[in-house]
């Protein structure tokens, strides 16, 4: 497959078939997905928009939703190349038989990596067109101007995009060696009609009316229902396996049993909740699980006490004995997903035929899924197909061959469709989390009270190099070099002539990976935590000190914290005792900035931290969807609160605690503050993603506002009134 | 075993009858709009009405729905496929951003608005605390309903 070029392809696979299309081609033709490799290759997209004989217009949609409906800004970007609506687009998302593979959906980058591809794909298209129009109109191109859905001459006479596509199947293709057309959409004089609106995520119909749109939904003959045993961590072997009375379950298929991997396949849902509960494991481990390890495995003092720790991400003129005005701990506790959808699959091995499998899942990466599928089964690449299926909600933890593999499993010994739906205790158990994680920091101010030393250390789980992320044999030499999850939000935006930044990561006894925002956000409730109390130490207006440290380096920074504090000074404080405000900002991934103001109350009455009111500015260049933008940061200020004030995953002795939303709290409606929202539009900058911004601002804005309303500077997340009171 | 499921009479099937009236929408009768999640009652991504009243499918027997109204996300726009009030306002809002509550929230609103055509804040987050959106769509949710109650009351 990797041989074929992406035009060879997609017209092999029929899907330029009738029409004009126009393909965008990077030099780097296919994604070298190694054994479990989950970092692709960043220039592997690929984009392609189609103009049918009728004018319709179908785009090939890239991204894996899950909330972010990033493909509405993708379809905003073509339609404002083509001078045409979003609702005249048709998107598609393919499976993975009918195109190359497309980097997997992940780090808030979609727009960043796919916004100049679609522009390009579709202005490439809009000039093809103009060039067959001119010869329509018997006018040279200069002479052919812009109309809505196609082109009109100076005497005003139109041509539509269907008066020039006819059935014959024509691929344009831009390479990028070429000189670009001109992209309307990085035009920051032009007066846009797409990109920049509010336009409504492409589906949302199906999204109100209970349409048929995740894995779980889709109707498949003859399916059977499974689901297999769970150990609390990947690594743990089977001890004891009871099954007895299992096979009397009432609609009882088969005991699937392939050495750690146990199953039931069963007629019917209830069937097999009677059959797993009879099913009784133990397993061995080879770390203890307790909380008391996972503090041990941290502790960031006790390990900075004996020397360096493992990765040293800055150093210039390092001090380490120095009078520090700030030296406190900040603790971070576990959290998972918790998306809303528990995962499910249903696979389906061809009865007949050619040897094939396919599997309808809703995963970030559907190629990987279709690799490991293959090496699982010990199947050509090519016999599998991938459907991938809207999901609902992702957060980074659904990149991995997890559900699928219990599907396919039990699908290959039942010889029959399988559909496997996880329970919301096997999410929990599976999860792999966000690390807990400890931070001592360490400031000293100048004669002015300016910064002058910043030396922070923490400590935390792995998150890109988690256990069984990738081949065991790769990790030794892998985990040499810093863990791009681990060091994220690491650097402060704060000017010190001495800093030092290091960090040491760890092998947890759970399972761990990527998660929201990743170690940015509890590096950065740690950072702007012991800022505002070197502000608060110094009597100093936070927004102001936190300016000033800047050194004027962060233009776009500055301005979302002086825009917030603004926007927060709208409304007064509420008087009285128990009310704070507080302040947070933030860079993530070096191009997107936040500020956010939080004003809360501490209720003596209901016993509970109640945050009434938070501001925020963000800025992450072009707006494209402003609603959407406006909607990212709802979702990360609910992500805020739970992470201040709520989210704890908890283990026991050996097993793991938290199994569902009766003992893992996220927040309620009624936790909700009511909200303030900027979104600061740079027109001439490329989009950058949303997704995890706002999460790395929120929780210290709210401690924060803690600290102001009664002094208590919480040093532990999550913080709960109890906490505030015990001191 | 009967029940009536947006006003047409369903069968179950002998080997369906010990589920859950969840797993029966979904599996039984193709109607996947219902979405599992806690299976516990906790998150209100399941909440269907029986004789009008919310409940959590996921812990309803199907036995308690027998020879009964059952209301599901299907049933909520016309024949015709015109939008319940709620539906549009859920779109004019642009509530979902991964959607999977959102056929829960929608019945629980409805739920409210059959009771209270006029909800004051408190009550819409009373009757909404049980419906969990781990995307945060919450305030979108209240905007939501507010503007369903007022072209409901609007319309009658």
């Amino acid at each position: 497959m990797a041989k074929l070029t992406r035009r060879n392809f997609l017209m092999a696979t029929g899907w330029t078939a009738g029409g004009v299309t126009a393909l965008y081609l990077l030099r780097e033709r296919a994604i070298a997905h190694g054994p479990s490799i989950i970092f692709p290759n960043t220039q592997s997209g690929a984009s392609w928009v189609q103009i049918k004989s009728d004018g319709k217009c179908l785009m090939f949609l890239p991204r894996m939703e899950m909330g972010q409906n990033v493909n509405t800004g993708l379809a905003q970007i073509v339609a404002e190349e083509l001078n045409i609506s979003v609702e005249d687009i048709l998107g598609i998302t393919p499976n993975t038989s009918e195109v190359p593979p497309i980097a997997f959906t992940a780090g808030s980058l979609s727009m960043t990596l796919f916004s100049r591809p679609t522009a390009h794909a579709a202005a490439t298209l809009r000039e093809a067109m103009r060039a067959r129009a001119a010869k329509l109109l018997k006018l040279p191109i200069d002479a052919v101007m812009d109309a809505e859905g196609g082109f009109k001459a100076a005497n005003n006479r139109t041509v539509s995009y269907a008066d020039l596509v006819d059935e014959t199947n024509v691929v344009v293709e831009f390479d990028d060696q070429q000189a670009p057309p001109a992209l309307y959409t990085f035009d920051a004089q032009r007066q846009k009609k797409q990109v920049g609106q509010d336009v409504k995520p492409l589906n949302i119909r199906a999204l109100v009316t209970g349409g048929a749109i995740f894995s779980g939904d889709v109707p498949m003959p003859d399916v059977l229902f499974g689901r297999t045993i769970k150990p609390p961590v990947r690594n743990a072997s089977l001890a004891t396996l009871e099954t007895n009375g299992v096979s009397n379950v009432r609609g009882f298929v088969e005991l699937v049993r392939d050495g750690d991997f146990v199953g039931v396949v069963c007629k019917t849902p209830g069937s097999v909740d009677a059959a797993m509960a009879l099913i009784k494991a133990t397993w061995s481990l080879q770390q203890p699980i307790n909380q008391g390890e996972i503090d041990r495995l941290i502790d960031v003092d006790a390990n900075m006490a004996a020397g360096d720790l493992e990765h040293v991400l800055k150093d210039h003129a390092h001090r380490s004995a120095v009078k520090w005005a700030i030296d406190l701990r900040f603790d971070v506790q576990t959290q998972t997903h918790a998306m809303q959808e528990p995962r499910s699959a249903i696979a389906v091995f061809a009865t007949q035929g050619p040897e094939k499998l396919e599997i309808w899942t809703g995963t970030q990466d559907p190629w990987a899924i279709k690799r490991l599928a293959a090496m699982d089964m010990g199947m050509a690449e090519e016999a599998v197909v991938v459907y991938p299926q809207r999901m609902g909600g992702g957060f980074g933890g659904r990149e991995h061959y997890d559900v699928e593999l219990d599907a396919v499993r039990l699908a290959r010994a039942v010889k029959r469709p399988v559909k496997v739906q996880w329970t919301r205790e096997d999410e929990f158990t599976t999860a792999r989390n966000r690390p807990a994680s400890a931070h001592r920091i360490r400031l000293a101010t100048g004669a002015q009270g300016q910064l002058t030393d910043w030396w922070h250390g923490y400590i935390t789980g792995h998150i890109f190099l988690a256990r069984d992320r990738l081949p065991g044999w790769v990790m030794p030499v892998k985990r040499l070099e810093d863990d791009l999850g681990v060091v994220r939000g690491a650097q402060p935006p704060y000017a010190a002539a001495h800093l030092r930044v290091e960090c040491s990561d760890v092998d947890f006894p759970i399972d761990l990976g990527v998660w929201r925002a990743l170690n940015a956000g509890p590096a950065i409730f740690a950072m702007e935590s012991a800022m505002d109390e070197l502000a608060i130490l110094q009597d100093k207006d936070p927004v102001d000190f936190k300016i000033a440290s800047m050194n004027g380096e962060h233009p776009r920074l500055q301005a979302c914290l002086e825009r917030v504090r603004a926007l927060a000074e709208i409304e007064t404080l509420a008087e009285g005792s128990g009310n704070g405000r507080g302040f947070a900002c933030g860079i993530y991934e070096h191009r997107c900035f936040v500020a956010m103001s939080a004003d809360i109350y501490i209720d003596e009455q209901t016993q509970k931290i109640r945050v009434e009111r938070m501001c925020v500015v963000q800025d992450v260049g072009m707006a494209v969807n402003p609603g959407q933008l406006r909607a990212q940061v709802e979702s990360n200020v609910a992500w805020s609160v739970g992470m201040a004030l709520m989210e704890r995953f908890e283990v026991g002795d050996d097993n793991i605690l938290s199994s569902n939303f009766n003992n893992y709290t996220i927040p309620r409606m009624e936790d909700m503050p009511r909200l303030e929202i900027e979104i600061i539009n740079q027109p001439t900058i490329p989009p950058a993603g949303a997704g995890e911004v706002a999460l790395i601002a929120g929780p210290a804005a709210i401690t924060n506002a803690i600290r102001r309303a009664t002094g208590f500077r919480a040093l532990s997340l999550p913080v709960t009134f109890s906490d505030i009171k015990n001191i | 075993m009967k029940m009536r499921v947006n006003g047409v009479t369903r069968s179950v099937a002998v080997d369906w009858q010990n589920e859950t009236l969840l797993s029966v929408l979904r599996e039984f009768l193709n109607l996947p709009g219902s979405r599992y999640s806690c299976g516990i009652g906790q998150c209100g991504a399941c909440t269907v009405h029986i004789e009008g009243q919310p409940v959590a499918s996921c812990v309803t027997p199907v036995s308690a729905a027998q020879n009964k109204d059952v209301l599901t996300i299907e049933g909520l726009a016309s024949a015709a496929g015109e939008l319940h009030p709620l539906q549009q306002a859920w779109i004019e809002e642009s509530v979902p951003q991964c959607g999977y509550c959102q056929s829960g929230q929608i019945m629980q609103a409805l739920a409210l608005l059959n009771e209270q055509p006029d909800p004051s804040e408190v009550e819409i987050v009373r009757s909404m605390s049980g419906n969990l959106c781990r995307c945060g769509t919450y305030d979108r949710i209240k905007k939501a309903i507010r503007s369903a109650a007022q072209t409901m009351r609007e319309a009658t």
